[in-house]
């Protein structure tokens, strides 16, 4: 009896396991070899694209994405700062799209000036969004005088497709892309109380980006 | 007795279900100041009474206070767009040695949940009008402006945050716009003309 309970917990445990687990996959491109040097005195900034209309770069995901990426080599300059600090050149309606239009607006004193201040030598464009799809299955929960309780199975895609662009703000240049995507199925099984078995895709496409983005840099310590 | 209790029972479920379609926020964001080369010209922006403490109703279940913080806003950007700038609650208040007299006002906003979207975000327009006159009280032009904001839907956060959020970006959206295309009215460029002209 011992021994069927112990398999039994096993199997769950495995079922839970693998349930939970997203498939993520990670793809960098760069034009050239040269490694991408960034000294102490040097900042980046991460920014979310939120020119498209049917959606847009959640500010969570870049937050997510600017804490994994900060460490003792690497300085990165919240969002809001930066915008604020060149306030409106970065909003969704002046945000340059191109590199052409970034070196028209560099052009200008005032700007070049306020992107000394804050020391920053690198942006990273970040564009994307997570969406639910093939939702299925049903559930349905009850309350009554002697108690309550959820019966049935439900089941959902998620799917996080992100892209960072590297661009250097003293060369001009575009440095490289580096690009996540990460789905996985999460699930609720309902037996008397519902048991959610949710998998973190955001998560896991936020730390493979924070970390692919981390060694895409050439720090003074490696 | 009980059929008291259930007559208040009645009034207090009508009272929340009533209450449950509304929403009311109030924007209290602080806004940049703008990087811009600021024009040599002075200007008395006129912020009327109505303009500062305007709410807006875009439907019968949404109301928007942003009186205050399109005061704030505008007045952060105005005072980046011109040299000089005084601030006024009416256009006779404004001294005769202005180039140019603002009297801004909503013309309209409107609301868009992803329930009436069906995308997974919220959206606020906000359409201004700006009356440009001289220092005499000329009409030199109206100038409509559309500013739009919008957030992300987040599971489990409130519609009242996602629409504050949005009006706030709206809000920056119209500092962004004048800054870009001020300058670029006609109207305005023939009063910067006359102005050099009339220093040479």
């Amino acid at each position: 009896m011992k021994k069927s309970s112990a398999y039994f917990l096993l199997m769950a445990y495995l079922l839970i396991i693998v349930g939970c687990a997203a498939t993520t996959t990670v793809d960098e491109y760069r034009p050239t070899a040269e490694p991408v040097k960034l000294m102490t005195n040097e900042n980046v900034a991460i920014l979310g694209r939120r020119d498209a209309g049917h959606y847009e770069t959640d500010r969570e995901f870049i937050q997510c994405v600017s804490s994994k990426m900060r460490s003792s080599e690497i300085n990165v300059l919240s969002e809001q700062r930066f915008v604020d600090a060149i306030y409106p050149w970065f909003e969704p309606r002046t945000a340059p799209k191109s590199l052409a239009r970034l070196k028209r607006l560099m052009s200008a004193e005032s700007i070049q000036q306020r992107v000394e201040e804050l020391s920053i030598r690198y942006l990273v464009w970040l564009d994307g969004s997570t969406q639910t799809m093939d939702q299925s299955g049903s559930m349905s929960c009850a309350i009554g005088p002697g108690g309550g309780g959820c019966f049935g199975f439900t089941q959902w895609n998620k799917l996080s497709v992100y892209e960072a662009t590297v661009w250097d703000i003293h060369e001009l240049i575009e440095r490289g892309k580096v690009r996540v995507d990460s789905e996985g199925t999460s699930y609720v099984i309902g037996a008397v109380a519902p048991i959610p078995l949710l998998t973190p895709v955001k998560n896991d496409a936020c730390t493979s980006m924070g970390n692919q983005l981390k060694q895409f840099f050439l720090t003074e310590d490696n | 007795m009980q059929a008291y209790w259930c007559k208040l029972l009645l009034v207090a479920l009508a009272v929340t279900l009533t209450n449950c379609g509304t929403t009311s926020v109030k924007i209290e964001s602080s806004f940049p100041d703008v990087v811009f080369e600021a024009k040599p010209l002075s200007a008395a922006i006129v912020f009327t009474d109505a303009f500062r403490s305007y709410v807006a109703q875009p439907n019968k279940d949404t109301q928007i206070d942003i009186g205050e913080s399109q005061t704030r806003a505008l007045t952060k950007t105005f005072h980046g767009l011109f040299e000089t700038i005084e601030i006024v609650q009416s256009a006779e208040q404004a001294s005769d040695q202005v180039d140019i007299i603002i009297t801004p006002s909503v013309y309209e906003v409107q609301v868009a949940t992803p329930s009436d979207n069906y995308l997974n975000v919220f959206e606020v327009w906000i359409k201004y009008n700006l009356e440009l006159t001289d220092s005499q009280g000329q009409v030199i032009t109206n100038w409509f402006m559309p500013a739009y904001g919008k957030t992300p839907d987040s599971f489990l956060a409130s519609k009242e945050k996602a629409i504050k959020r949005a009006a706030t970006v709206a809000l920056r959206d119209a500092g962004a716009k004048l800054v870009l295309d001020f300058f670029r009215i006609p109207a305005v460029n023939g009063v910067i003309k006359q102005k050099n002209d009339s220093e040479v």
